[in-house]
């Protein structure tokens, strides 16, 4: 098994000279910062001999006092070891500039081309560098930096100003803030580039193709993006994808909370996943104050971040049979009856329906009330027998069937260079699972079985997620054995959260893939930057190559049997 | 236009006419026209009386999922919370619904796709404004791409507090907006 | 006295007092079709509820939400009424006229049921054809032509896919149904509906179960519910046919679709399960076809509902299969059996 010194000593003897700092974190993490101009030839190195085939992500920091920019790329193994790799390359602040990493890994598209629209650090060689999340008025503002004048902003809405286009649509346009024209910080130049329509109408060759636009406003999808798919006839030949419709610049929120303050705007980041989200953040933040929760509080989490998933994935697949039925189809009203009772055993330890709060540094809010373990047990007994009537349902259903059979149909090699995670890779034979690869609280204590189907279409993809419900209910059941008693929260945590100068990263699987954090802190009482990886955001940017040459009411399918949430990918 | 070009008569009859005056109005005036006429004996009490009663209970709402608070208006539908108990029934397209509900963060960039979207719904319409955010910007009131301002855009009559509120405060939410139609108070005064 | 008078006025002009009395009936049968569209409408909304385990409408107008449909039509009628810019104005305004004129052509000539008077049997149509069968099954199929222009004339793409989809599906289904009308009519040495009922002393369904599956599975997709309601799936293309109209228009194409939906089941019921043939209940021997009619017919909507709330929906090419490949076949082989077995049994 590959540990974290045998990459980091591989790596220097490939490459002498070129890895400046390097430090072996816990949890087989590798930190190094490489030398900016053979990032990419150091990334091609560990790719093609230490199966680091997994391309995570990237972060960008504002080091305002130093004047750099740190640009940090994520990388990990689909299974073949478990060692996390993060690589930070920094650039001067005055022109910042940045190797491109699409050439390797095709799933760094989106990641780059965040970083360079709010930061504003180029990336040579990225094939379509575009706004991605914010509207045209924003860009080359650079929202992100530190030294951004418009933030904060409590008066977006009286500077708005309304307008009505020749063909009757109504436009707004927000001029900069005060304190922007103030500090003269309004780029007098805006940069040049075609607009999202004009790329799109680039692309119509024939007579017979129109542009549907699956507009914002969608029925059922929870969370409005811009799909436009350009068909001819009844088929799509090409998809387009425009997000950003809910993108309120959570990571620039939570550099001006406290770190206590930022729970709670982490639930909101996801908003059926919300514990899953916290346990991410807090483990993040427990590692840069080296403090531990105790046994029965990470019992307490693993309990509820499994019924959190049951929950979930109730109302994915739900969701996802209202797209292909009609919003009146039985099963997903009977699905949500479901849900409800999972729900109000959530409810009687959190307090809440949707967005918890719950988990604390070093231990958890509140403990477990009398009764539950009867309540629960209850609960999963009824899960578990209606979930086999489901799977009996699906299976004899011959119209469902026809609908998912061969419908967007994932391979192995695909599913893993598009970068997606969670559900849909394990329904394309990839067992990889955070609780499994990167083994977080203590599921490396508990026997569960990661599913896994072969033929990656969306019929394997439902499927994985209701075995999972099984699986869930089983690891509960476990844990409800096995709890001790004892403290909630750890002993020495400190009344004011400051930790010492450092980054931590830490991944958790979320009902929908894998989720990081990656939190860094320079000493105050606020964080630096937070970076959440969501699984979602690799969703989205799979989606178009999925939908060439597929039927318009597959469209709906394959985007719903892939269980978005648009509030992830948005941030 | 005057009584000179429908029956042959000199046009000094016309100038003569035009000066005089009956009840403190001038003859010639246009004094009132049907569809005024018809709006005011509707106006004045049962006939409106029985038009809100239809509209009050027959209101359709636009699925339209935005935030958090989007997770709770699709569970609203459904059997525990059944709004179809009081005649309220989602459809998905602009041109069928009465309630346009906001239930989440509007940005900068969605700002115009939704106020199109409320220019597209036919009157009689009415605005809800659900959670935290649609009121106020909600946890995310300092950010640069939020809008903090909702009722500024539209006319908004029914607020309804939580960060999600339950769906039993979307019930309660849809019955104040039910009071209101029937004590005529909403903010568009139908 | 006034009997009397009306009496000699027929006796002197038959004719002009045949045409008052048709213009009478088609006023009455109008407004009743209507009220029934609404009742269709109130029991779907309760049937489903059930299904769903919820409750349906149950505020307004007592306990049984009765009133619901009441408040709806209220409503429909005072929206504002919008036309899109660049839609054909024309054929806009007509198509929910032209689906309202549907369901009374449709209406006229169907038998809604008898009354036994004096030990004879009556029935009650307004128009007794000769080849009603036919004509019925025909004119049902003009549904199709109003969403197609209600489609068409939207200036709208969502609309436009909707109608193609709808005028692809009449086209394959079409052809099985008059099949199996035709196999009905061989059995029965008839084309009119009263006497394709009173020749049933078995029901058809039983003389001829493969047609009488085939023209249920016809019957749901020529009215466009689910699982074949592709030119109105909501997900993918918002409302389908019906996306721009609004107010009065769209409550009339709204209600002409339970309409329709009524009649269709009106239809099997008399073709294949016997019409009003039932054994005399004694003592309301007066009424006594109609109580069998109304029970048959009630259980036709009540299973239409049923497989609306259970199954997914086709997609357009598997429909288009459906019909082409199976459900064509299959009736010229039910047309065979029809005229083997009625010429053995005639």
């Amino acid at each position: 098994m590959t540990t974290a010194n045998d990459v980091l000593s591989a790596l220097q003897s490939a490459f002498p000279g070129t890895v400046e700092e390097a430090k072996i974190g816990p949890e087989r993490q590798l930190w190094a910062t490489i030398k900016p101009d053979k990032i990419v030839d150091v990334c091609k190195y560990l790719r093609d001999n230490h199966n680091f085939d997994h391309y995570s992500g990237a972060a960008g920091v504002d080091r305002i006092d130093e004047g750099l920019f740190e640009v940090t790329e994520l990388l990990a193994s689909h299974g073949a070891h478990q060692v996390v790799a993060l690589l930070k390359v920094k650039t001067p602040r005055d022109s910042p500039s940045v190797k491109s990493l699409t050439g390797l890994y095709w799933n760094a598209n989106w990641y780059e081309r965040e970083i360079w629209e709010m930061l504003g650090i180029n990336f040579e060689g990225h094939p379509e560098l575009y706004p991605l999340l914010l509207s045209d008025e924003l860009m080359g503002v650079w929202p992100w930096r530190k030294d951004y004048k418009g933030y904060p902003d409590y008066t977006t809405a009286e500077r708005a100003i309304e307008m009505v286009t020749s063909e009757g649509y109504t436009e707004y346009s927000i001029p900069p803030t005060e304190a922007e024209i103030k500090a003269g910080a309004v780029p007098a130049e805006r940069p040049k580039y075609p607009s999202f329509r004009e790329r799109e109408e680039m692309e119509i060759k024939g007579e017979s193709e129109m542009i549907l636009h699956m507009g914002p406003q969608h029925a059922v999808v929870p969370g409005p993006f811009l799909l436009d798919i350009l068909v001819d006839g009844e088929r799509v030949k090409k998809a387009f994808l425009d997000v950003g419709y809910i993108h309120k610049g959570i990571e620039k929120i939570m550099e001006n909370r406290t770190y206590m303050q930022g729970i709670p705007i982490t639930d909101r980041l996801c908003y059926m996943a919300s514990l899953t989200n916290n346990e991410a953040y807090c483990g993040a933040v427990e590692r840069l104050l080296g403090i531990e929760a105790p046994e029965r509080a990470q019992y307490i989490r693993m309990i509820l971040e499994e019924l959190s998933r049951i929950q979930s994935h109730l109302l994915g697949t739900g969701e996802f049979l209202t797209l292909i039925g009609s919003a009146v189809f039985s099963p997903f009203l009977y699905m949500i009856i479901d849900r409800e009772d999972v729900l109000s055993c959530i409810e009687s330890v959190t307090g809440a329906r949707i967005n918890h709060s719950f988990v604390r540094f070093g231990g958890v809010r509140n403990d477990l009330p009398d009764g539950f373990k009867d309540m629960t047990l209850d609960v999963l007994k009824m899960v578990r027998q209606k979930t086999e009537e489901y799977k009996e349902l699906f299976l004899s259903d011959s119209i469902y069937r026809k609908r998912m059979e061969g419908v967007g149909v994932l391979s192995q090699s695909e599913a893993r260079r598009l970068g997606v995670s969670g559900p849909p890779l394990r329904a394309s034979d990839t067992p990889y699972d955070m609780r499994r690869d990167d083994p977080y609280l203590l599921y490396k204590d508990m026997d569960f079985e990661v599913i896994t189907r072969k033929e990656g279409d969306s019929k394997a993809r439902v499927e994985v997620r209701l075995d999972e419900i099984f699986e869930s209910c089983y690891i509960i059941e476990q844990c409800l054995d096995q709890i001790p008693s004892g403290p909630i929260m750890a002993d020495k945590v400190p009344k004011r959260i400051k930790p010492d100068p450092g980054e931590a990263y830490y991944r958790v699987e979320d009902h929908r893939g894998e989720m990081g954090f990656f939190v860094v802190s320079d000493g105050s009482d606020k964080p630096a930057k937070v970076k959440a990886r969501g699984p979602v955001y690799a969703y989205f940017q799979a989606l178009p190559p999925l939908l060439e040459g597929v039927y318009i009411a597959d469209v709906v399918a394959i985007a719903g049997s892939m269980d978005a949430c648009t509030s992830e990918v948005d941030r | 236009m005057g009584i000179s070009d429908v029956i042959p008569l000199p046009v000094a009859v016309d100038k003569e006419l035009e000066k005089w005056t009956i009840w403190g109005r001038p003859l010639t005036d246009v004094w009132f026209t049907t569809t005024e006429k018809i709006h005011e004996i509707i106006d004045m009490g049962p006939i409106k009386n029985v038009l809100n009663w239809g509209r009050k209970n027959s209101l359709w709402f636009l699925m339209q999922p935005m935030g958090c608070c989007g997770v709770e208006m699709l569970v609203f539908g459904c059997p525990h919370y059944d709004c179809d108990r009081f005649g309220i029934f989602p459809r998905a397209t602009p041109r069928q619904v009465d309630v346009m509900i906001i239930s989440g963060y509007i940005t900068r960039k969605y700002l115009p796709a939704i106020k199109n979207l409320w220019e597209q719904i036919p009157e009689p319409k009415w605005v809800m404004a659900i959670g935290e955010c649609a009121i106020s910007g909600g946890p995310f009131y300092d950010s640069y791409n939020i809008i903090n301002d909702t009722s500024k855009f539209f006319p908004i009559d029914v607020f309804v507090p939580g960060c999600p509120p339950r769906p039993e405060k979307f019930i309660e939410g849809f019955r104040q907006l039910q009071e209101k139609i029937k004590q005529r108070e909403d903010k568009r005064g139908y | 006295m006034v009997l009397s008078a009306i009496t000699e006025f027929a006796a002197q002009e038959p004719k002009l007092y045949a045409f008052i009395i048709g213009l009478v009936g088609a006023a009455i049968l109008a407004s009743v079709i209507n009220v029934a569209a609404m009742a269709v409408v109130w029991l779907e909304r309760k049937v489903m509820g059930d299904l769903q385990g919820r409750y349906g409408p149950n505020r307004v107008g007592g306990r049984w939400g009765i009133l619901q449909l009441g408040a709806d039509a209220v409503k429909l009628f005072t929206k504002e009424d919008v036309i899109p810019r660049g839609a054909d104005k024309p054929v806009y305004v007509w198509a929910p006229i032209v689906a309202s004129a549907t369901t009374m052509l449709v209406a006229g000539a169907m038998p809604f049921g008898a009354v036994i008077i004096d030990g004879k049997e009556i029935p009650l149509v307004v128009a007794n054809m000769d080849i009603s069968a036919f004509y019925v099954e025909a004119a049902l199929s003009i549904m199709a032509i109003s969403a197609f222009m209600a489609g068409w004339s939207s200036n709208n793409k969502y609309s436009m896919l909707g109608a193609f989809r709808g005028i692809a599906r009449m086209i394959a289904y079409e052809v099985p149904m008059g099949i199996c009308v035709i196999s009905v009519a061989i059995m029965a040495h008839s084309l009119n509906l009263v006497e394709i009922v009173q020749a049933q002393d078995i029901w058809f369904a039983i003389a001829q179960p493969l047609g009488f599956v085939i023209f249920a599975i016809a019957l749901i997709t020529d009215l466009g519910r689910m699982p074949f309601d592709q030119t109105e799936a909501e997900e993918e293309i918002i409302a389908g046919y019906n996306t721009e109209y609004s107010g009065i228009r769209f409550g009339l194409l709204y209600f002409q679709e339970y309409n329709v939906m009524l009649l269709g089941s009106i239809l099997l019921v008399l073709l294949y399960l016997g019409g009003w043939n039932g054994p005399v209940i004694p003592v309301i021997s007066f009424i006594s076809p109609m109580i069998w009619f109304f029970m048959k017919v009630l259980i036709v909507l009540v299973a239409l509902i049923w497989v609306r709330v259970s199954l997914l929906r086709f997609r357009i090419d598997q429909v288009t299969d459906l019909g082409w490949k199976i459900l064509l076949p299959l009736s010229m082989v039910n047309l065979a059996w029809a005229v083997v077995v009625g010429l053995y049994f005639a």
